[in-house]
């Protein structure tokens, strides 16, 4: 009994790994969709505004991998800080990009929480 | 920042300048330069020790892999050379028998390419013997020969310069064939696999 609740857990916990991995690309899309930032302000971000704490060796190189896509540019800024930044911005055809990746999670998701709504109702009562 | 620390700092950067060995020169310290302000930063402003940030990072060998592995399938994406895409395609077989498999796809592939290429050089130094015979009576009327005997009492159907341009044409479009299948899969699996999971 107890090993069939583990590995009912250790599902769902792959299953949420595998949810998080597809949209990762789409979240630092949405982050950097009004502003540029640096690395470790994505980081900050994604740990304040969403749900997604990914870890600073996930992030660098999928930043580098969207950069090398022409997804994003990077430039570097003297801070303040002592040290320069490295902001990344999206490109034209990064913002093009997140638009149709982010209509296309809308329309996903609606149709998916239309289909689930059953199941969280019965939970609810 | 003091000496021992930057000593952490420095010695965690080696360990991934290390890894990174083979990636473009310029890349290298791009990311060292991104990573080094990444733990000061993190370290000053947080009032976190640099043995935290450096720990946020992970361990320097993986993240290398991380980075390569991208160089790497960007490479042979954009890259004519065998010898990268054959690379690429061994890293991202998962298992043993897929790598296997993998390599010896390509291996064909490129063999058939030679052999290919082989015969159209040959052609040029033996025109005689190298064609399309067609023997009349016989079980297999048509026979491809190259540089070995001629069918007795057949004829030979195209022009030396067919032959040649034929075989120069075959080498081109398997060498094409072969290359973009491999990148095209290459393409699916890095799409398909975005980078290491969430922590």
């Amino acid at each position: 009994m107890t090993s069939t609740k583990s590995t009912g857990a250790s599902h769902i916990d792959r299953w949420e790994v595998q949810l998080r991995k597809g949209c990762l690309d789409l979240v630092i899309l949405g982050i950097l969709w009004p502003e540029k930032l640096y690395g470790l302000e994505i980081l900050r971000r994604l740990e304040r505004d969403s749900d997604m704490a990914l870890s600073a060796g996930t992030v660098y190189p999928l930043l580098a991998r969207l950069k090398a896509d022409g997804l994003l540019e990077s430039e570097w800024v003297e801070a303040d800080a002592g040290h320069p930044r490295k902001y990344y911005r999206l490109t034209a055809l990064g913002r093009r990009r997140a638009v149709e990746m982010a209509r296309m999670w809308s329309e996903f998701a609606s149709s998916v929480g239309d289909l689930l709504s059953p199941v969280l109702k019965e939970k609810r009562q | 920042m003091t000496t021992r620390t930057d000593s952490r700092i420095d010695g965690f950067l080696s360990r991934l300048r290390a890894g990174l060995r083979g990636m473009p020169e310029r890349e290298i310290d791009d990311i060292l330069r991104e990573i080094r302000g990444h733990i000061v930063e993190l370290s000053e402003a947080e009032g976190s020790d640099v043995d935290a940030a450096i720990r946020s990072l992970g361990d320097p060998v993986d993240l290398a892999k991380t980075y390569r592995a991208e160089n790497l399938m960007v490479q042979a994406e954009c890259s004519g050379s065998p010898l990268v895409i054959l690379q690429a395609l061994r890293h991202a077989s998962r298992t043993r028998a897929g790598r296997f498999t993998a390599t010896l796809l390509y291996v064909f592939g490129y063999a058939t390419v030679i052999a290919l290429w082989r015969e159209a050089v040959h052609q040029l130094f033996a025109p005689a013997r190298t064609g399309l015979w067609y023997t009349p009576g016989s079980a297999w009327p048509l026979t491809f020969a190259s540089g070995g005997a001629v069918p007795a009492g057949s004829r030979e159907l195209l022009a030396w310069w067919a032959i040649h341009l034929a075989l120069v044409v075959a080498g081109l479009a398997v060498k094409y064939a072969v290359d973009h299948t491999a990148r095209w899969w290459l393409r699916r699996y890095r799409h398909s696999k975005p980078l290491s999971a969430p922590c």
